[in-house]
């Protein structure tokens, strides 16, 4: 679909998006992203956001809210910042409309919620990226989470995810 | 019976003032609570809107017990325990969805929605003068419905639903009579939250202001609300704090609505221009006067005990699982008739409710601190006094009342609960 060129490109920014997330990198993670945006963490594969409740449904001026809050220092569940780690695997190009591509991938993250129980949370499951090429360079405009969890109880999700 | 029964002397460990760290952290108080409040009293199980078609059922629980609500195929509304009448096997996996049926897969009984047994795999072997009446699914034996709004008790007896709500009722009608039905609809799934705490931090959190201003500080920081004012009594928030008598509770924001003027300040401010039919349908229901009142004063903020949390336009409940772990649920109110209200509100719950929004993790939080703090044995008790020189007797309604960072809808909950839990302790004591 791509070449292996173009490819290789996208692999590495979802690379640096996922490092961004884990190092609570808030002001680089914030910074991937296009006006249009969209962060979603639904809570089944075949949810209707205009009828089906969301973990997450931010457009980018609540992911402006959502980094601030965050960078407040009192945004206590992230008072400190989980540590984390995450793997990114999987990476399929599903779809390309000119400039815009449209990405799966799995992932499996780490996450020690150190700010209360310590408990190490295991968080996983599939997202589609949808990335843009903007003056030659790749931007984020749309990231759904699907965890394999998200209708059952979780904890706090309040980290980059 | 020789064994001396264990019975834990809660008069000794619930003063006006305080209470004792153990409440949290006993097995033996967490055993006789699921006992006493969520298998004996009533609790909220859910709204009738989750099932609007005959067939439709969700599942749910009372205390630990797996039960499921259905609507069959005469409109009625059942909840019958989700346990195989044969051998016990949990007859429905499925969160929700519709069924003609459910049968078991372990043996093949088939049960009806409704509950009654329909068949079972070469029945010859049950004997002569077998029925299979005798082999329906349970029901729950106590359901009460108020505004759709589910509760129960799997005791056969003890106190009514009335006698249970009580005047709280009056706060379920004023989640509905925001909608021009009459009507809530909650039907756009649950989030599910987990805490490592107690889950009594959960009623007393949520009708706490005075945690407001510090827990909730980087959402206030975020939304640029930080200095406004709101949830300081001292810098003259005039919301106030209810005591509804039976366990429930309130936080009222009216006040502070009224005091501003200006309507939908439970709904981030919007302007009425911007929700035009919606104001006409109220309008037509209810009539222009009213429904001025109505959109000012806002929906309830207000706990109906034990498991039941009014968020405004969100509708919250919970499941304890053990001493240091319990399960809150959450969903936006949608108001049956207001599509405009309903678009926001579901954006509104995702921004402050369930755990990737701005303000529920940080009371996750909180609340598991509170849990790994209460390991510390000493000091004993904690402080619940504040407000007890000014609480009185609002004249208007003749309920318990006191400012917006007082501690008396703490005092409320911890007064009833002291009354169920030493009634139960006190039979249990004679028994022996
Ligand atoms: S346990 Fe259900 S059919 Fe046997
Ligand atoms: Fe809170």
């Amino acid at each position: 679909m791509v070449n292996e060129q173009v490819f290789r490109e996208v692999e590495a920014f979802i690379y640096k998006e996922a490092r961004f997330a884990d190092e609570s990198a808030y002001d680089d993670w914030e910074a991937l992203w296009e006006d249009d945006a969209l962060y979603w963490v639904p809570t089944r594969p075949d949810a209707d956001p205009e009828v089906d409740i969301s973990h997450i449904y931010d457009n980018r001026a609540r992911i402006g809210t959502r980094i601030r809050q965050l960078k407040s220092g009192f945004r206590f569940s992230q008072v400190p910042p989980s540590p984390m780690r995450r793997v990114v695997s999987n990476i399929e190009i599903i779809s390309v409309t000119g400039e815009e591509y449209e990405v799966a991938a799995n992932f499996m993250l780490m996450e020690l919620a150190i700010q209360s129980t310590r408990d190490m949370n295991f968080w996983g499951g599939s997202i589609v990226y949808r990335l843009r090429r903007v003056n030659g360079e790749l931007r984020l405009f749309y990231k759904k989470i699907m965890l394999v969890d998200a209708d059952e109880p979780v904890a706090n999700l309040s980290f980059l995810v | 019976m020789t064994a001396k029964m264990d019975t834990v002397s809660y008069e000794n460990l619930i003063h006006r003032e305080k209470v004792h760290g153990s409440l949290y952290t006993d097995p033996a108080i967490f055993q006789a609570e699921m006992e006493t409040i969520f298998h004996n009293g009533w609790v909220f199980v859910g709204h009738t809107s989750e099932v609007p078609k005959a067939g439709d059922f969700s599942r749910r629980q009372i205390g630990k017990q797996p039960v499921l609500i259905t609507r069959d195929r005469d409109n009625n509304v059942n909840l019958l325990l989700n346990r195989c009448t044969h051998r016990g096997n949990l007859l429905c996996n499925r969160t929700n969805g519709n069924a003609s049926t459910f049968t078991c897969p372990y043996h093949g009984w088939s049960f009806g929605v409704d509950g009654e047994m329909r068949g079972m795999p070469m029945l010859q072997a049950m004997g002569e003068g077998f029925d299979k009446a005798e082999l329906g699914l349970a029901h729950v034996p106590r359901v009460g419905i108020h505004r759709g709004f589910i509760f129960a008790s799997l005791a056969s007896e003890g106190e009514s639903f009335e006698e249970y709500l009580g005047d709280a009722k009056v706060l379920l009608d004023r989640s509905a009579d925001l909608s021009p039905e009459g009507e809530v609809d909650l039907s756009a799934g649950w989030l599910k939250h987990r805490f490592k705490a107690n889950w009594k931090m959960l009623p007393e959190n949520n009708t706490d202001g005075y945690h407001v201003g510090s827990t909730h500080s980087s959402m206030l920081m975020a939304t640029g609300s930080a200095n406004s004012g709101a949830f300081n009594d001292e810098m003259g928030d005039p919301s106030v704090i209810r005591d509804w008598g039976g366990g429930h509770t309130e936080l009222d924001f009216a006040p502070r609505y009224r005091m501003s003027g200006r309507p939908f300040q439970w709904f981030g401010g919007t302007r009425k221009s911007k929700l035009p039919k919606y104001m006409a349908a109220m309008e037509a229901a209810y009539g222009k006067e009213e429904t001025e009142e109505r959109v000012l004063a806002g929906p309830p903020h207000a706990i109906i005990f034990p498991n039941l949390f009014l968020a405004e336009l969100n509708i919250t409940y919970f499941y304890p699982v053990s001493t240091n772990e319990v399960i809150q649920y959450y969903t936006p109110l949608l108001l049956k008739g207001a599509p405009e209200v309903n678009k926001r509100a579901m954006r509104q719950t995702e921004g402050a409710m369930g755990p990737g929004s701005f303000l529920l993790p940080e009371d996750a939080s909180m609340a598991e601190r509170n849990q790994l703090g209460l390991e510390a044995l000493t000091p004993e008790w904690m402080d619940l006094r504040r407000g007890l020189h000014r609480e009185h007797i609002d004249e208007e309604n003749g309920l318990l009342t006191s400012s917006v960072s007082d501690e008396t809808t703490n005092r409320a909950f911890w007064s009833h609960y002291l009354t169920m839990m030493s009634k139960a302790s006190s039979r249990a004591g004679s028994g022996c």
